[in-house]
């Protein structure tokens, strides 16, 4: 797969302003949507749609701090997924246990006041780990490496804040 | 000026917008730029989506066949988009009405509802084509020649239903250049009009569908963020509540004659439409030559409606739950679909959102206006189609069941189209030779709760252990959001290429002969159909080439080059004044292949130009073109449009 960052005409870096990002998928697709290519030749509308799908993809890993996290490691050329990368820290998965059984009890007795506080716990950590993760990055390719652990963590806080979400979408009057 | 364009012998096709709604259908064109509802000889707007088959085999469309429904209910179809892209084993098909179904002889013809009417069986697709051409014959009536044509479907019809559709359109013999979401249809045309720019929310309650799009307008890009609904709800679902209670306070039988049930639907309607206006209605109802009058308050009918109306609730939380958006963001909320008429859902919307809805649009045309807009644009014809884009999403999540059942996300819903994704999957059993794929198309986890889309076999894979054959699967949805799946096996280096479009139970064969059968003149009519839509589609493409040579000749690279487009050019002018279908296409083919390179070059240019925005731009106009495009050529210049790889 092409790095999104190059499809998308971006500086390749962790926190990057997502309005801008949107601004700029935008542009493209008025340049290379199918719908411009509507009367073209059928070779020329196969070639827009095939661009048009790499940029809408681009986006769509971009937007995701977890994914884009993932597209950096890939530049730099660091080994990812769940076999290459080492095991989470054993704090880590006692931690996420916890939530985990906070919220199955919750979600049992119905308590929507507590799925909030969870919910909003666990997001003040998502921005924690995106901070930290930012900061890693920015040391530069060679040390892409640091955040590994970090992005290990990003995919359970934000695995968890769906599953938050879900119930309180669930409870909700 | 519309007498001239009637008789105007030459005039040319022109593209239209089609609403098919489950109660009420449109059509709509654009005329100097601006969208208008084209009326029949009576000044009606809306043609009634009911369709009667009368004894001597002749098909009855509109207001003359609503008025024959209640006498003749189980030969006449009301609401059949409801049962578009349905099995007969659906919910939905068991639920209250008049109908009689055939019998399915097999499991593949059980996945499309068969109604039996007179002896003889019609499907969904084959009804919908006849509300379409009453719908192109109203059209033909004003602009004498149609064109390509835009029809809008609910934002959550799945796969099969909007296949069902663009079969319905075919079989009609229209030529369907796009399917388009209703909410982003009604958009398109609200914000073309206000100009406003913004992030929206539009609430389209049908007549059988409900649907919840959020989407930015920005400077002439419709760009959906999410989209959800629910495609067997709306505002028939009221009337059946009604109903229900009507025969309950008539002393009916618990199992109704199909002359009551259609009756009491009908009353139910009446009583609703008076319910908008007035508190109290009274309607008068004929059993067996006694009238008996019935009185509803509106406190009893929101007493019915209310539990029906929350449930366009749940949809709208997740809508706004997927495009990250609170109700206090939104700039406003138009309202869609004849059902917001009724008080109680523009209550329920404005405690929803915190906000009143938009209230100055007809939520009765406008998704019609919008569909004609975006016909317009496809065809080419008007320079709005420089202005106006829609980037539309994926509804629901399409996957592949694997092991155990599980229903595996290959593209998740509100997932911008067109889309592509590649999953690489293996074997879990030595020696497997041969991969089943099944594709389903929903948000549950198990595959069977999900909605199956298609099954087929990869076979011939040589013996190996578990785990070592390499699969990939490809999906690709294109802008009107059909998928297209592709598998090979990597590992062998044997490729193999299976292409599966997922089917709803009408194979191709039986639409073919419903086509052949549907036209007077059977193979005489198609090859003229053809014809015309080879010289259609040959007349666009001159059309774009020409305004290619125009913007960007200085991309031809050799004076060969340029030679050969232009000889491409005249043999297509030449094969359109005649009338050989077959060599109008490979004309057509020709200049496709002469203008190949000189396309991604232009497609690379104007990638460089998005991305280097407006500065780039006025220095080109300044210092000519050469070096800084070039430049961004190079950088961007792969020129092969390989599909996009996705998760691992």
């Amino acid at each position: 797969m092409r790095d999104p960052f190059e499809t998308l005409g971006v500086e390749p870096r962790f926190d990057i302003d997502l309005d801008k990002l949107a601004e700029r998928h935008r542009d493209l697709s008025r340049a290379l949507h199918p719908d411009r290519y509507a009367g073209a030749p059928a070779a020329e509308r196969r070639l827009a749609l095939g661009r048009a799908i790499e940029v809408n993809d681009a986006h769509r890993v971009l937007k995701d701090p977890v994914r884009r996290a993932e597209a950096l490691l890939r530049r730099a050329g660091v080994p990812i997924g769940e076999t290459a990368e080492p095991k989470p820290s054993q704090t880590l998965l006692m931690e996420m246990m916890d939530q985990r059984e906070a919220l199955a009890d919750a979600r049992r007795s119905k308590d929507l006041a507590a799925v909030h506080e969870l919910a909003s716990a666990t997001r003040q950590r998502e921005h924690a780990v995106l901070v930290k993760l930012a900061h890693a990055f920015s040391a530069g390719e060679n040390h892409a490496e640091a955040a590994l652990p970090l992005v290990g963590e990003l995919r359970y806080v934000r695995r968890f804040l769906d599953e938050v979400s879900a119930i309180e979408e669930d409870l909700a009057p | 000026m519309q007498l001239l364009e009637i008789f105007d012998p030459k005039a040319a096709p022109k593209p239209v917008g089609i609403d098919l709604g489950t109660t009420n259908s449109l059509v709509a064109r654009v005329r100097d730029g601006k969208p208008f509802v084209i009326s029949d000889c009576n000044q009606n707007k809306l043609v009634p989506s009911v369709v009667h088959y009368d004894p001597r085999g002749r098909v009855v469309v509109g207001h003359d066949a609503a008025r024959l429904a209640a006498e003749f209910p189980r030969e006449t179809i009301v609401s059949v988009k409801r049962f578009m892209g349905r099995g007969a084993d659906d919910p939905e098909t068991r639920r209250l009405g008049p109908y009689e179904f055939a019998p399915a002889n097999s499991p593949e013809e059980a996945k499309t509802v068969r109604f039996l009417v007179r002896g003889k069986t019609v499907t969904p697709v084959e009804v919908s084509a006849e509300i379409l051409r009453v719908l192109r014959q109203l059209a033909e009536d004003e602009l004498r020649s149609v064109g390509g044509v835009v029809i809008t479907v609910p934002a959550y019809f799945d796969d099969a239903q909007r296949q069902a559709t663009k079969d319905a359109g075919n079989l009609a013999g229209l030529d369907v250049l796009r399917l388009i979401n209703e909410p982003t249809a009604a958009a398109l045309a609200y914000g073309l009009e206000s100009r406003k720019n913004g992030l929206f929310a539009v609430y389209d309650l049908g007549g059988g569908t409900f649907d919840i799009t959020i989407l930015l307008l920005d400077d002439g890009v419709f760009q959906v963020r999410s989209t959800g609904g629910d495609s067997a709800l709306g505002g028939d679902d009221m009337d059946r509540a009604l109903a229900v209670k009507i025969l309950k306070d008539l002393g009916a039988p618990t199992d109704p004659p199909r002359e009551l049930v259609r009756l009491a639907l009908d009353t139910a309607r009446r009583i609703k439409h008076g319910l908008t206006d007035a508190t109290q209605v009274e309607a008068e109802i004929d059993i067996a030559g006694a009238t008996r009058t019935l009185t509803v308050t509106r406190d009893e009918f929101e007493a019915l409606a209310k539990p029906l109306v929350e449930r366009t609730g749940v949809a709208c939380r997740r809508a706004l739950r997927d495009a990250g958006v609170s109700p206090s963001e939104l700039d406003g909320v138009i309202l869609v679909g004849g059902a917001t008429r009724v008080p109680l859902v523009r209550r329920y919307v404005e405690q929803l959102f915190g906000k009143p809805p938009l209230l100055d649009i007809d939520p009765e045309e406008v998704v019609a206006l919008g569909a004609a807009i975006q016909a317009d644009i496809l065809a080419g014809t008007k320079e709005r189609a420089d202005e106006v884009l829609l980037l539309d999403v994926l509804p629901l999540s399409l996957g592949l069941e694997t092991m155990g059942g599980v229903a595996e996300k290959v593209l998740p819903r509100n997932t911008t189209i067109p889309a592509g994704a590649r999953q690489v999957f293996t074997t879990y059993a030595d020696n497997q030779t041969g991969f089943h794929l099944h594709i389903v198309q929903g948000e549950r986890e198990l595959a069977t709760d999900c909605r199956s889309l298609a099954r087929f076999v990869l076979k011939g894979i040589p013996p190996m252990p578990a785990g070592m054959a390499r699969l990939e699967v490809t999906f690709r949805v294109d802008a009107d959001g059909l998928l297209g799946v592709t598998a090979k096996e990597l590992t062998t280096g044997i490729e193999q290429r299976v292409e599966v479009t997922p089917s709803y139970g009408l194979s191709d064969d039986e639409v073919e002969a419903m086509l052949m059968s549907a036209l007077d003149h059977g193979e005489e009519d198609l090859e003229r159909r053809q014809l015309v839509e080879a010289r259609v589609e040959a007349e666009r493409v001159l059309h774009a080439t020409r305004k290619a040579l125009v913007a960007d000749a200085d991309l031809i690279e050799t004076v060969d080059e340029r030679k050969r487009i232009d000889e491409a050019i005249a043999a297509l002018e030449r094969a359109v004044s005649g009338d050989k279908q077959s060599l109008i296409r490979a004309s057509t083919d020709g200049l496709d292949v002469a203008t190949h390179d000189w396309a991604g070059r232009r497609m690379d240019r104007a990638i460089a130009k998005a991305i280097a925005g407006k500065e780039v731009e006025l220095v080109e106009q300044a210092v000519a073109h050469a070096k800084g495009v070039d430049a961004h050529v190079v950088e961007h210049g792969r020129a092969d449009a390989g599909l996009p790889a996705a998760e691992s």
